[in-house]
């Protein structure tokens, strides 16, 4: 009996280590996809940043005024070309 | 159970039994042998205190703190850091590739080649073969230079003493995802490199080409620290209002992080917040700011349009509120310059002789002295009794008007701009008054807003000398300063001037409204008041006159003003707008021409006329001697942007200082809180 039970011991011992292990391995992994994350999210924090002042400077009243005038000018050259 | 099994048993659980007998001996050896420190190959001795647990369990990621936004009155963006990546990359050269030379250098190219592509992986990049070519090329040779395989044979064995281990700098200002995401997916698919974002701030200026002059500039260089003789990166304003206090960032934060035993942070420990970046609201309106910058331009471009006639040299325009002397627009205008950024602003930094401008501030000065009786009639006429007793009488010297003048009283002298009136308004202040004012008006003196290469100016530096004879000062100063001569102005001072004019001596600009520090609003020191100021009946009687100056009256000075806007756009801007128009011709030095003559056509307006809320300055020099007035060319951009701030104010809600924290956010954009002031 008394072997039955150490070896339950024993085994209850290992199975431990493997869980634990295991659990390590397992918050390793849940680690890494959240470092993963926080630099995604970062990183696009500065893709914002940029895009949000690109954006803000294409809206002042003159960028405005060449992208319409662009516009015009694109549409006159198509229409003239339909005519021809 | 069998001996032999019973023997077997024992062995695997003796087995067992000696691992909590070495850990214990371990423990023992380390805790009790070396107690006190762990010697250590080619280092010190790590000494085994609790510092050095917390020290080996925690990393802490550097965070830079921001500069701090710029923004104008409204909270339009001015100046702002924006979050960018220093990106680094530690290379330890696999022990496949660093057996033989000949695969240590094709490593490094693969290498090399990897970072190249990575940094031109944003599409929206143009010419992107060419960029990729020119970064391969400059990454092998950092790569190389700094694995120095120079020292290398062609082929062969890398000896064991060669360096296989590097850190090397990849970019800095890395802002675009797809390079990010790129560099990034270097140092995974590479165990052999390991890559470092380092978090650090762009300074950006949305509105550069038009705030350039009182935004102004930073500079970061290496500095060396006196204590430690450590060098180190920094960046301080230089000028304008990057160069206040407010806007010096507090010292780099440090956000810990855990690390398990192989050095890998743990992201998930606590996070400190972020600094909250300062806040300088200025007073400049960005509306009216890019409004004075086209109007500006377009009659500086317009004066050419004639065919026989140059454009100006440079033009300055500056627009003032009168309450707070705020200054909501000041633009400049050069010449061939296509960029203004780096170049010299008109508004400070460009000197003229003012000219008929000054005759209000020297009437009102005179007035208020009691050398001047508002009623009394002056015969302005070239051969008149009057002009040969006051005038003729000092010398050879002749003051001449542009047009025939009769008689006139003082207000009459300032509808005309009669310089022989001025004259002999001039004449009856003594030399101590003229010096008083100068002072009074600011001339000479800083305007107090830490700008760049401020022009000084004031009256030329012998005018005042005590060894000139009193007869000499009154034959050439005390005549010239009468009408804007033998002194020089920039355009911001006699804006100062005019707001001293009507707001007493000590009025002052201000280009900062207040800042917000960790989240309070301190406002900036308002206006000083309780000093010297004009008498109420003086401004009244300049102003009136000032009124009838920008009339239909074909003597007034501002009736071609007058008669355009009636013309061009129905508007009688007779009792709308006051104002003076000032010409002068000088003979100034010009590197590589000598001297030339140049005309300076200026105005000086306020609006509205019942009740003058906003003062406007305009100044164009012209270095030829072709006509040019200031009614003519100096005063249309003027009005019309005393015109536009009028339509804008009826348009928009009234400003109002903030009057409770905003946290450090832009107040004008609403949103999830930023990192860096953003608040979008």
């Amino acid at each position: 009996m008394r072997w039955l039970l150490a070896g339950l011991l024993f085994a209850l011992a290992v199975a431990l280590a493997i869980g634990t292990v295991a659990i390590r391995a397992g918050n390793a992994a849940l680690r890494f996809r959240v470092e993963n994350s926080y630099h995604a999210i970062q990183d696009r924090i500065v893709e914002l940043r940029r895009l949000s002042l690109e954006q803000a400077q294409a809206a002042v009243p003159e960028s405005l005024a060449r992208s319409m005038w662009a516009h015009v000018r694109a549409e006159a050259q198509r229409r003239l070309e339909s005519l021809q | 159970m069998k001996t032999g099994e019973r023997i077997r048993v024992r062995v695997a659980f003796g087995l067992l039994g000696i691992v909590p007998v070495f850990l214990t001996g371990w423990l023992g050896w380390v805790q009790v042998a070396q107690a006190g420190e762990l010697r250590r190959e080619g280092g010190a001795p790590l000494r085994l205190v609790p510092a050095t647990a917390d020290r080996q369990a925690w990393r802490e990621e550097r965070v830079p703190t921001p500069r701090g936004t710029i923004v104008d009155r409204d909270g339009s963006l001015l100046a702002i850091d924006r979050e960018t990546y220093d990106v680094r990359a530690t290379l330890a050269v696999p022990a496949s590739e660093g057996k033989r030379v000949e695969a240590l250098r094709a490593w490094i190219d693969a290498v090399a080649n990897d970072f190249a592509r990575a940094l031109v992986a944003d599409p929206g990049f143009s010419s992107r073969g060419d960029m990729l070519r020119e970064r391969q090329a400059e990454f092998r040779k950092l790569l190389h230079g700094a694995l120095r395989t120079a020292e290398l044979p062609a082929q062969g064995e890398v000896p064991a003493a060669h360096p296989r281990f590097t850190d090397v700098r990849i970019a800095g200002g890395v802002d675009s995802l797809a390079v990010i995401e790129a560099l990034r997916a270097v140092g995974a698919a590479r165990s052999s490199v390991t890559m470092h974002f380092l978090r650090t701030f762009r300074r950006d200026y949305p509105e550069r080409e038009a705030t350039a002059g009182l935004v102004g500039h930073v500079k970061t260089d290496w500095v060396s620290d006196p204590a430690t003789q450590v060098q180190r990166l920094e960046t301080w304003g230089v000028c304008g209002l990057e160069a206040l206090a407010a806007l010096t960032p507090a010292d780099a934060d440090a956000r810990p992080f855990l690390r398990d035993g192989r050095g890998n942070a743990y992201f998930v420990g606590p996070l400190q917040p972020l600094p909250v970046p300062n806040v300088l609201h200025s007073t400049i309106d960005i509306e009216l700011q890019r409004e004075a910058d086209r109007l500006l331009g377009e009659e500086a471009e317009a004066v050419s349009h004639n065919g026989e006639s140059t454009r100006p040299a440079w033009g300055a325009l500056v627009l003032v509120e009168m309450a707070t002397g705020d200054v909501l627009a000041a633009t400049s205008w050069l010449r061939d310059r296509k960029s203004k950024v780096g170049q010299a602003f008109a508004p400070y930094q460009s000197l003229y002789e003012p000219g008929s401008i000054v005759k209000p501030l020297v009437l009102a000065y005179a007035l208020e002295a009691g050398r001047l009786d508002w009623n009394h009639e002056f015969d302005c006429a070239p051969g008149s009794a009057d002009y040969r007793e006051r005038i003729g009488s000092l010398g050879s010297r002749v003051v001449r008007d542009d047009h025939a003048c009769g008689v006139l009283s003082a207000h009459g002298i300032l509808v005309n701009s009669s310089n022989i009136g001025a004259t002999y308004v001039g004449l009856q202040l003594e030399r101590e008054q003229w010096q008083d004012y100068m002072r009074f008006f600011g001339f000479g003196r800083s305007l107090g807003l830490a700008l760049p290469h401020e022009a000084l100016g004031g009256p030329n530096k012998r005018s005042f000398d005590g060894d000139i004879p009193l007869r000499s000062f009154r034959r050439n100063s005390a005549i010239s300063f009468s009408f804007g001569y033998e002194m020089q102005v920039n355009a911001l001072q006699m804006a100062r001037a005019y707001l001293r004019l009507y707001r007493g001596g000590d009025a002052e600009l201000r280009l900062c409204r207040g800042v917000e520090i960790g989240g309070q609003w301190h406002a900036a020191p308002p206006a000083r008041s309780g000093g010297a100021r004009l008498r109420p009946e003086v401004v009244d009687a300049v102003h009136a006159a000032l009124v009838d100056v920008v009339s239909d009256d074909p003597h007034a000075t501002g009736t071609h003003l007058h008669r355009r806007f009636l013309t061009d756009t129905g508007v009688d801007l007779h009792g709308v707008v006051a104002g003076k128009t000032g010409t002068a011709a000088s003979r100034i030095g010009i590197r590589g021409r000598g001297r030339v003559e140049v005309r300076n056509a200026s105005f000086v307006g306020v609006l509205p006329a019942e009740a003058p809320r906003w003062l406007v300055v305009c100044v164009l020099q012209k270095d030829d001697d072709a006509r040019f007035y200031g009614g003519s060319y100096a005063a249309p951009p003027a009005v019309r942007l005393l015109l536009r701030c009028q339509e804008l104010e009826q348009r928009r809600p009234r400003h109002e200082e903030p009057q409770r924290s905003t946290n450090g956010q832009v107040r004008a954009a609403q949103g999830s809180p930023g990192v860096s002031g953003w608040g979008y």
